[in-house]
């Protein structure tokens, strides 16, 4: 299945406005671009799964740095001198706000989704597949750094 | 079993009986199912008006044991509070004996070790009229409850709390009429209180309070960029145990009632706390956000889907997902019973807290729920 923009889009609006809440800074999209699994994440990863009417997988990927930043704006600027278990949530929280806020969405197009919790992985040669699907990939631009959110869906069967 | 309106069903609710998919005996969602997010869309888009919900939930059976608790802490913080007031007040024997208030500070870690959450609730929530009293058992609490995610341990936990039960001590040097003022200070009245710290050291030094102790009772009002007193000491020139206390100190004077300012909500304390971030040790400041959460214990938020609650309880580096009770549905209708709902579960990711209520209508909400207790 080609991924409409219709079930894109909340993905992209939610990103935005998580980003710039909670994130304290502005975002902008780069070239949209598909790719085949597995993906090669970043140095930071959050996995979150899609289940309900959809299912499939959202990634977020991001550098130490930002992510180290971005904790800090969503600790309310507490300051972050590692990644450590309390930032890490803080990151977690910011893809399931991005995920549930983009389900939220969707559920007014009459499509029913719930999201699985955030999965951390932080080290550089992760991976990340999903089974049958390719992802398209979302680059954005902040003020802390890249973000890069892979998005694989498909309606599911039944 | 009671019918209600669809916009009125909140996250956490069961279903009584069964919903059918229109004009069929299709069953689509099963009575007893506890309502998620997507199922309350999907309801709702289905064009049901009204569905009946049961009264009782899973929950509340640990909301009963836990109802059951708060009398009993809130009997052994008013020990703690009497017994600090025994021990510290001019009238008592000085010197000091340093046995008893590590007895003291040891029944305060016995309560830690019970429920911390509850604790903290009580930290929030019982307003003495003799301040400094319980604010010293408040600090030390607190004080505890960061220690132990800086891995102390019993023993070292153990002195921080007599440090933090004593460190207020030397206001007893002091006129009462000073301390307990209303309204604000002259400047003489300022430089006196200013003296505390080393009123505090001297009453310890004379009941041979090891230098430790004596350390964080001088140093708990110096802050890491040099900009306090009495002598401006920075950063790791103040012993570590003091930064702690620096932070904890702080906290609980701004969530406490005073007369000459406005009571903080535990939000406001926090950002109070992380504006001025640079007065802090940031390792103590990571510490303490552990502990206390991003929202912290007692505050009152707002959900992503609308709904008012309580933050009821936090758990160690899950500072975005606590533990909630209900009080407003999405439409801002009072539930009839609060309804508790875990955050961390699997089943509520798609929710999550938008935002803090602001202070006023956080009073105003607070006012409206006193008769509900935790």
């Amino acid at each position: 299945m080609n991924l409409k923009a219709d079930l894109i889009n909340p993905f992209l609006k939610a990103a935005f406005d998580i980003l710039r809440r909670m994130g304290k800074t502005d975002a902008t999209r780069g070239q949209l671009g598909l790719v085949s699994s597995p993906v090669k994440g970043d140095e930071v990863n959050v996995a979150i799964g899609i289940t309900g009417d959809l299912s499939g997988q959202v990634v977020f990927c991001l550098s130490e740095e930002t992510a180290v930043k971005l904790a800090s704006n969503m600790l309310k600027g507490l300051p972050v001198l590692s990644l450590d278990e309390l930032a890490k949530s803080a990151i977690s929280e910011f893809s399931n706000m991005v995920s549930g806020n983009a389900v939220a969405e969707l559920g007014s197009q009459n499509i029913f989704c719930n999201i699985t919790p955030p999965a951390v992985f932080v080290g550089r040669g992760v991976t990340v597949s999903a089974k049958d699907l390719d992802f398209l990939l979302i680059p954005l631009h902040t003020g802390l750094g890249n973000v890069r959110i892979f998005i694989a869906l498909k309606e599911s069967d039944s | 079993m009671k019918k209600i309106k669809v916009t009125q069903l909140v996250p956490g609710m069961r279903l009584a009986e069964d919903i059918f998919l229109p004009n069929t005996n299709v069953i689509l969602i099963g009575a007893n199912k506890e309502l998620t997010v997507d199922v309350i869309r999907r309801i709702e888009a289905m064009g049901i008006s009204e569905v009946s919900i049961t009264e009782e939930t899973e929950e509340d059976s640990k909301e009963e044991k836990e109802k059951q608790l708060i009398p009993l802490l809130m009997k052994n913080h008013e020990r703690a509070v009497s017994a600090v007031e025994e021990i510290i007040k001019p009238s008592s024997d000085y010197p000091l004996e340093e046995q008893v208030i590590r007895g003291l500070a040891d029944d305060l870690l016995a309560q830690v070790e019970v429920d911390s959450s509850l604790l903290l609730n009580l930290t929030h929530l019982k307003r003495y009229d003799n301040y400094l009293f319980s604010h010293s058992v408040n600090v030390a609490i607190l004080s505890i409850l960061t220690g132990e995610v800086l891995g102390y341990t019993r023993e070292e936990l153990n002195r921080l709390g007599v440090a933090a039960l004593l460190h207020d001590i030397g206001m007893m040097s002091i006129k009462p009429e000073i301390w307990q003022k209303q309204g604000s200070l002259l400047p003489e009245e300022l430089e006196e209180i200013k003296k505390h710290p080393l009123y505090g050291e001297e009453i310890l030094k004379a009941g041979n309070f090891p230098e430790e102790i004596l350390a964080v009772v001088r140093e708990h009002h110096e802050r890491c960029d040099g900009s306090s007193y009495p002598y401006g000491k920075q950063g790791k020139e103040i012993s570590f145990k003091a930064r702690i206390l620096g932070v904890t100190d702080v906290y609980d004077a701004c969530i406490s009632f005073r007369p000459h300012r406005e009571q903080m909500t535990p939000q406001q304390a926090l950002e109070q706390l992380l504006a001025e971030k640079e007065k802090y040790d940031p390792v103590v400041l990571n510490a303490f956000v552990s502990v206390m959460a991003i929202y912290p214990t007692g505050s009152l938020v707002q959900l992503n889907t609308g709904e008012v609650a309580k933050v009821i309880k936090v758990r160690k580096n899950n500072p975005f997902r606590p533990e909630l009770r209900i009080y407003y549905d999405r439409e801002g209708r009072r539930l009839e019973k609060p309804l508790r709902l875990n955050l961390a579960e699997d089943k509520y990711h798609t929710l999550y807290i938008d935002k803090t209520l602001p202070a006023e209508e956080h009073r105003r909400i607070m006012a409206e729920l006193a008769d509900d207790f935790v």
